[in-house]
């Protein structure tokens, strides 16, 4: 709660500080605000604050994990993007602010219990980002990106709250711990319940870019600026999937023979897709988006394979370690100077500059799985829990993981190769020297400390 | 108030899930089929108003107001939504000279 306070307070304040129009004093507030909130959420992380009167928001531990995965991700987003926003000096601080903002509907997201609050939380995580893919305002290719995210999103966010009218007729609640007794209590459950059901899946699969919904991602991460692409792939769908498990394993549960098989296929196609096309492209932020659709699909197995607590950690640490190597590639993705991002453009990376090249390097390998990197006990968690419930469906990933080495290794390669050309990398800032060596450290040794 | 008397009158929950569908399948058709951007957030306004139809319907039938007051709040939302929607199509009709989301065809693979 004290974090959701302090987020928004500091969203407001860096607002204020931006008709300054001194982009170090935003970065200030904007970083210091971030870093109080994470502070605050370390401190007193064993009680967390509570509203008094108010149970729309529970903050219990595992919130509180996952509020700080937020902040901690939004914070290295803002400083690794602090080169990009202060291009354009009137709006460092805006674009800043509205990052925060973005940030205390994750919050408010990952921390919900009941319907409302969590529709509340989407929309205010929604809105700004809506806003931040625009932000190239002479670019066309941002301003698509930003038209076809609105669309996508505002037309998945009206099937989700007829979806949400359906459960609270079915039920009479919107409260997820009722809905679960109701769920759980009654043998025959009302046509409206399935109905609301499927139309919340299929909003979630939206928001989540699960195949057949995930054609808007491709283009959105492609014409957005890098810190956004980063911003959407890293917290967005990290508050987008941690909502799904609690409503669908948790709230859904006792429903499960009715979504799951749904959820089977979705996986299946969403592995298989993504990085078959992934295969085929020669964009950078493309190349990430059509791995993320993939990622996705391994997301789902620990949606899938719901039972309590230990599931929700493995899910954690998977995407906890993904977004990790998300902040990486899209900061180095920052520097490519030309506008059109082709993987091409990144040869010679790791000769011009070895340190961005070895974490980038870190990055597509943890991505890829490769075992001492954190990605591989994210992944690894993820698939042992499953292996019991969906044996064929693991087998499955793990093809697929194999098939995704291969498009990893080629990237990694590129940055290896000898350039003989005029490089196409700008130099970087100091920032994301320091976002990128907090990255490496944290895929390095992740794996050790948080499994 | 209204809607109880409506209720008492013999108006079935029924007729107003029916209602609801209708015009959301009429907001989804429309999202799905129109190609000028104003139409469709048009559309989305009619999803979101059907929803808001329905949690008011449904409210009524259980007689609580808790559905009631989430109205308010998806109005606000809307609102917020509208206007965003409407700042970005200002912006690419700024870049394109036109609202016609076929045209909107840079990003491709």
């Amino acid at each position: 709660m004290d974090a959701l306070i302090i987020l928004f307070a500091s969203g407001i304040l860096t607002m204020f500080i931006s008709l300054l129009k001194k982009p170090v004093l935003s970065l200030i507030t904007a970083s210091a605000g971030l870093f109080i909130a994470g502070s605050l959420l370390v401190l007193n992380f064993d009680h967390p604050l509570n509203f008094i009167k108010y149970e729309g928001l529970i903050f219990d531990s595992a919130s509180v994990l996952f509020s700080l995965t937020i902040v901690v991700f939004t914070l290295l987003l803002t400083l690794s993007g602090y080169a990009y926003f202060s291009k354009e000096k009137d709006h460092t601080g805006d674009y800043m602010a509205l990052m925060l903002f973005s940030a205390t509907g994750a919050l408010c997201m990952v921390s919900f219990s009941d319907l409302f609050m969590f529709f509340i939380g989407l929309e205010i995580l929604s809105i700004p980002v809506y806003v931040l893919a625009g932000t190239k305002k002479k670019d066309l290719r941002s301003t698509e990106a930003s038209i076809k995210y609105f669309f996508t999103g505002a037309f998945a966010t009206g099937v989700l709250l007829f979806g949400i009218a359906m459960i609270y007729g079915a039920t009479g609640t919107f409260k997820i711990a009722e809905i679960e007794a109701f769920i759980n209590t009654n043998d025959t459950l009302p046509s409206f319940l399935h109905v609301g059901i499927l139309l919340m899946l299929a909003s979630f699969l939206f928001k989540v870019g699960a195949v057949p919904f995930h054609f808007w991602s491709p283009d959105v991460y492609e014409g957005s600026p890098s810190v956004m692409t980063g911003y959407m792939a890293a917290v967005v769908k990290f508050a987008g999937f941690i909502a799904f498990f609690k409503l669908f394993s948790v709230a859904f549960g006792g429903a499960s023979d009715y979504w799951a098989p749904i959820l089977i296929v979705v996986a299946i196609a969403s592995m298989f897709l993504g990085n078959l096309s992934a295969i085929q492209q020669t964009q950078f932020k493309r190349l990430i988006a059509y791995s993320s659709i993939t990622h996705v699909g391994y997301a789902l197995l620990a949606i899938l394979s719901f039972n309590s607590l230990l599931n929700v950690q493995s899910l954690w640490i998977y995407l906890f370690s993904y977004g990790f190597s998300i902040v990486v590639l899209l900061s180095v993705s920052m520097l490519i100077k030309q506008e059109d991002d082709s993987i091409a453009s990144l040869k010679g990376l790791a000769r011009k500059y070895p340190f961005i090249g070895f974490v980038a390097i870190l990055a597509l390998l943890s991505m890829a799985g490769i075992p001492p990197l954190f990605g591989f006990f994210g992944k690894y968690m993820v698939f042992s829990r499953a292996f019991g419930a969906y044996p064929m469906l693991v087998i499955i990933a793990i093809i697929n993981s194999g098939i995704g080495i291969y498009y990893y290794l080629r990237t990694i390669i590129v940055m290896l190769s000898e350039n003989d050309q005029e490089s196409m990398i700008k130099t970087p800032h100091v920032l994301h020297y320091l976002v990128l060596s907090i990255c490496a450290i944290a895929l390095m040794v992740g794996g050790f400390v948080f499994v | 108030m209204i809607l109880q008397t409506v209720f008492d009158a013999g108006v079935s929950i029924e007729y107003y899930v029916m209602l609801a569908s209708i015009l959301f399948g009429i907001g989804v058709l429309g999202v799905l089929i129109r190609k000028n951007a104003i139409i469709l957030l048009m559309c989305i306004e009619l999803m979101l108003n059907a929803a808001n139809l329905l949690l008011v319907a449904f409210s009524t039938y259980y007689g609580k107001a808790d559905a009631q007051i989430f109205v308010f709040f998806i109005m606000v939302v809307a609102a917020a939504e509208a206007t965003v929607g409407l700042s970005i199509l200002v912006m690419a009709y700024r870049n394109l000279r036109t609202v016609d989301i076929s045209l909107f065809n840079k990003l491709k693979g």
